[in-house]
């Protein structure tokens, strides 16, 4: 390997990206100790350092450096760090919102029980998203996936009462019960191939029933269908900032691992991408459905997601070269529009301490600043030009319509337009007419600032969108397999 | 019998003597002296397994070395926390007299080399239990120890027929003349049926599916570290030590058990399935672990099935793993006893914040149990699945894997009774245990988390050290 100053460098940033928060988490209850101040102060920094080592790596992937790290463990299950294009990418989006949150977290959060076990879990979450998107043995790709089960358990039960931690309990055993099925479906990788290192792996192929366990795993993770109702309720979990945790970083996790194991590892059956499409398909207009008829904003926002995360499933699987761009541009655009919706309503509801939206209206007078950012996200979720999402939304149909077949387009433009109607009914239902007496007052300044710097970010990528499709493009080429 | 390893089954024995005279009218006497015994031989173990000199030095199979150290383990564990367990306990000198023979008892049948020693043992071993069950002398108590005595006392018979057969057909009780006998390839239809009603008889004593009545009376109605005791090690060494044991010496008779086995591993299958089942519907934390007993001996019975040696050395990990983190939540549910005083998991709710590190500590060990990663039971249940598919056995590894869901179903009814839900009177009133009560389970939390952190150097000591030294 190369022992030049640079790669050791990057060696340390990729230990760092893992091992800072993970460690760090367990750090945080003895920073309670001394004051809440050293502990909110220690876990705001642990999610820096991650981002930033996150970040460091970038040039490096980009020069085409191999950064790998590795313990030898017997039975082939090596423990190896192994940042590329692709975990780089996703390591730096999910820090990025990670870190925001936890910036966030701490006006949000500072009314309620259990804080420190929060904060806890929210690096401890963090953690494990990085070991999993930096892992290259799919093992500990699982043992980070069910880590961050875990973390989502305490999370989503945050609150203690019955219903809540009913809640918590349904998240955390859906998601298992998805993890169990992908580890059945590597194993049986592991006595195929002999070997679950995927750098290895590259370009093998691999049989219909693994791929179908992992993708079991995948959908459970992701929230699509037929496993999409643990993420509304996760949603109406307590706390907002959980709720986006789940849904602009949790979810990720299932996209991720797609874009890992089908995108750029195994070549999969065709007939295993169509199933695929399919099932995104219905996902995508039955969760819309769904939107539309909510009355509660956080399960609307988060039966968005469901059916955004579809269309990120109709990229990455259409198996063509622009669409797989547009996949990987659509987890960056939606996790930052999306990130930004939920914090508004997190901001609606504490404010309006009400989470109906018919029971609101005429928000806009009194909260403008949250209004703003709202209306900006929301474009750039439906995909209205110069927002980001238009240019992610754009090239995944491109994508598609060249090689999908009628049927799955027509689901997903349907989908697309459902996207448009629950957007602008929610956002006219909480912002405009008739305003209600009483109007809450605009969130505090730590709280706006978040959400306003998410819409200027969501508007500005797609002014900068050179930058990230120039290395969204490089990475496909670097590593896209079966693409055409 | 392997005399170096004599003197772990004599002291044990001689403070057993010792405590009831010595320290007659002095309880805190006999707390000490039974502290100081175990406390003795555990780092005297533990010494001897991290040193790989002299490790080489000691006489004696792995597999007994590992079973010693975790019987030491357990029972120090347990004992530390009588000791500083303010519930009814009558007679306090009785209590560690019969602890103490019972690890001397145990410690005999993991070191004998032939069948009838470690008979005598194992009923040696069923007296105490039976007398440490009743150390609870309310009805329920009582319940249980006369539930054990009848339904193991058949046991006791299948065994002894067993035995009486191998002696009449091969003329020795040892180990190694059963293997030799075995492994020659003699039609062997009479040592075969006897070696199958030993193997009836162990399985009824380690209360596998469908003999598993006893288990969940007697875990319930016993004084609480006595179930502890119980559960972590008593029926794993007076009943599935003999089956891992058996299941080497079968794999040698290449196709002749074949019928045994595959009994065996159906059994182990039933086990899992029964007892997590069972366990969902279960409303006393007692006998909800006692069933998650059930299911996890199913897949160290599986996987001894199996008798390759992959699946042996997970059978043993897992054994290991289990002895640790079924400790923890039975040493725990009798802190939430102590505190809330009931066992009923309807009355409880809201404890995390009377009892942190109660609930922490649980939530550590049924996590290993249902095994998430990175913890101890994740690997060794991976490598038993890992076994069983290597093995042929797909669908059993396909079910077994399946069925963790299962085990973290049932746990997390009990943690959302227990520990999360509104708070109930109990909780409101309750306060987190002392910290000597404390210790032996935050101890062996962490024993599960190095384990699973450090699975790697385990594994490989595993294989190395321990496994070197069994025949295989």
């Amino acid at each position: 390997m190369d022992q030049s100053p640079s790669n050791i460098q990057l060696i340390f940033a990729l230990k760092t990206a893992v091992a800072a928060p993970i460690l760090g988490a367990f750090l945080i209850p003895f920073a309670n100790k001394i004051s809440v101040a050293a502990r909110n102060t220690l876990a705001v920094a642990l999610g820096l350092v991650t981002f930033i080592s996150a970040a460091w790596l970038l040039p490096g992937t980009i020069s085409g450096l191999a950064i790998n790290y590795s313990i030898a463990f017997p039975l082939g299950f090596d423990f190896i760090l192994s940042a590329d294009m692709l975990s780089v990418f996703m390591a730096v989006i999910s820090s990025f919102v990670s870190s925001l949150i936890l910036i966030y977290s701490i006006d949000y959060i500072s009314h309620y029980e259990n804080q420190t076990e929060y904060y806890t879990m929210v690096v401890l979450f963090l953690g494990s998203m990085m070991g999993l998107v930096f892992s290259a043995n799919l093992l500990w790709m699982y043992v980070f996936w069910e880590l961050t089960a875990f973390a989502s358990w305490r999370l989503v039960g945050f609150f203690r009462s019955d219903r809540d931690v009913l809640k918590a309990n349904k998240t955390f055993l859906v998601t298992v019960f998805g993890a169990l099925c992908m580890l059945a479906g590597i194993l049986l990788v592991y006595f195929d191939k002999g070997c679950i290192d995927m750098r290895l792996l590259r370009g093998e192929n691999i049989s219909n029933v693994a791929a179908f366990l992992i993708l079991t795993g995948i959908l459970a993770k992701s929230a699509t269908l037929p496993f999409s109702t643990w993420l509304p309720d996760a949603g109406v979990a307590p706390s907002t900032v959980t709720a986006l945790l789940h849904a602009a970083v949790l979810v990720k996790i299932g996209v991720y691992a797609y874009a890992r194991i089908f995108g750029v590892t195994f070549v999969a059956a065709p007939e295993f991408s169509q199933a695929v499409l399919w099932i995104a398909g219905a996902s995508a207009i039955v969760s819309a459905a769904a939107a539309l008829v909510e009355k509660d904003i956080k399960r609307i926002i988060a039966y968005s997601t469901v059916s955004q995360i579809a269309f990120i499933f109709l990229g990455l699987a259409s198996g063509n070269r622009v669409a797989f761009i547009g996949g990987l541009l659509y987890i960056l655009m939606h996790s930052v529009a999306k990130g930004g919706l939920f914090l508004c309503a997190g901001i609606i509801e504490q404010k309006t301490h009400n989470k109906d939206i018919t029971k609101m209206g005429g928000l806009f007078k009194t909260m403008p600043i949250t209004g703003v950012s709202f209306a900006l996200c929301s474009l750039s979720v439906m995909g209205i030009p110069p927002f980001g999402g238009f240019f992610s939304k754009f090239l995944v149909f491109k994508g598609a319509t060249q090689n999908g077949t009628l049927g799955v387009i027509l689901m997903f433009l349907a989908g697309a337009i459902m996207t448009l109607l629950y957007l602008s009914r929610m956002f006219y239902l909480v912002f405009m007419g008739q305003e209600k007496p009483d109007s809450p007052r605009e969130g505090s300044i730590v709280m706006v600032a978040s959400v306003l710097a998410l819409a200027l970010i969501g508007l500005s990528l797609g002014a900068l969108i050179y930058y990230p499709s120039y290395y969204v493009d490089l990475l496909t080429n670097q590593l896209g397999v079966n693409l055409q | 019998m392997e005399r170096g390893l004599l003197a772990y089954i004599l002291i044990p024995l001689l403070s057993a003597v010792i405590i009831p005279f010595a320290a007659r009218n002095k309880p805190r006497l006999a707390d000490i002296l039974a502290n100081v015994t175990l406390l003795a031989g555990l780092s005297n173990l533990a010494y001897l397994l991290l040193n790989a000199n002299s490790f080489a030095e000691v006489p004696g199979d792995g597999f007994s070395l590992l079973m010693v150290f975790t019987i030491y383990l357990v029972a120090l564990c347990v004992v530390f926390f009588s000791a500083f367990f303010a519930g009814a306990m009558p007679n306090r000198q009785a209590y560690y007299c019969l602890l103490l023979t019972s690890v001397a008892a145990m410690c005999g049948v993991v070191t004998t080399s032939d069948f009838f020693t470690l008979y005598i043992y194992v009923e040696v071993l069923a007296v105490t239990s039976f007398a440490l069950i009743t150390t609870d002398d309310t009805s329920a108590g009582l319940e249980g120890a006369i539930k054990y005595f009848l339904l193991t006392f058949p046991a006791s018979v299948f065994i002894i027929v067993g035995l009486s057969l191998l002696l009449l057909s091969i003329g020795s009780f040892s180990f190694e003349s059963v293997q030799l006998f075995l492994s020659a390839g003699m039609p062997g239809g009479t040592v075969l049926f006897a070696m199958g009603l030993i193997l009836l008889g162990f399985l009824i004593k380690s209360g596998i599916v469908p003999f598993h009545a006893w288990t969940p009376d007697a875990y319930q109605g016993s004084f609480s570290p006595v179930s502890a005791h119980l559960a972590g090690i008593v029926t794993k060494v007076s009943g599935v030590y003999a089956i891992i044991r058996i299941s080497m010496l079968m794999r040698l008779s290449e196709g002749m058990a074949e019928a045994l086995a595959g009994t065996l591993m159906f059994l182990g299958m039933l086990s899992i399935i029964v007892g997590a089942i069972a366990a969902l519907r279960q409303k006393d934390l007692k006998r909800m672990l006692a069933f998650s007993s059930i299911s996890q001996l199913g897949y160290i019975v599986l996987a001894a099935g199996l008798g390759t040696p992959l699946a042996i050395i997970a059978a043993i990990f897992h054994l290991f793993n289990h002895a640790t983190f079924k400790t923890v939540l039975f040493l725990n549910s009798a802190s939430l006893e102590h505190a809330s005083g009931t066992t009923d998991m309807e009355k409880m709710g809201g404890m995390e914040h009377a009892m942190p590190w109660t609930s922490w500590t649980s939530v550590i060990a049924l996590l290993s149990t249902a095994g998430i990663p990175p913890l101890s039971g994740f690997w060794s249940k991976l490598l038993i699945i890992i076994a069983l598919w290597a093995g042929g056995a797909k669908v059993y590894a396909m079910l077994a894997l399946l069925f963790s869901i299962v085990t973290l179903a049932y746990f997390m009814v009990m943690q959302k009774k227990i520990f999360f839900g509104k708070k109930s009177e109990a909780a409101e009133t309750a306060s987190e245990v002392s910290a000597p009560m404390l210790a032996p389970v935050v101890l062996l939390s962490a024993v599960i988390i190095t384990v699973g952190l450090l699975f790697p150097w385990f594994y490989t000591y595993l294989v190395e050290t321990i496994a070197k030294r069994m025949i295989l």
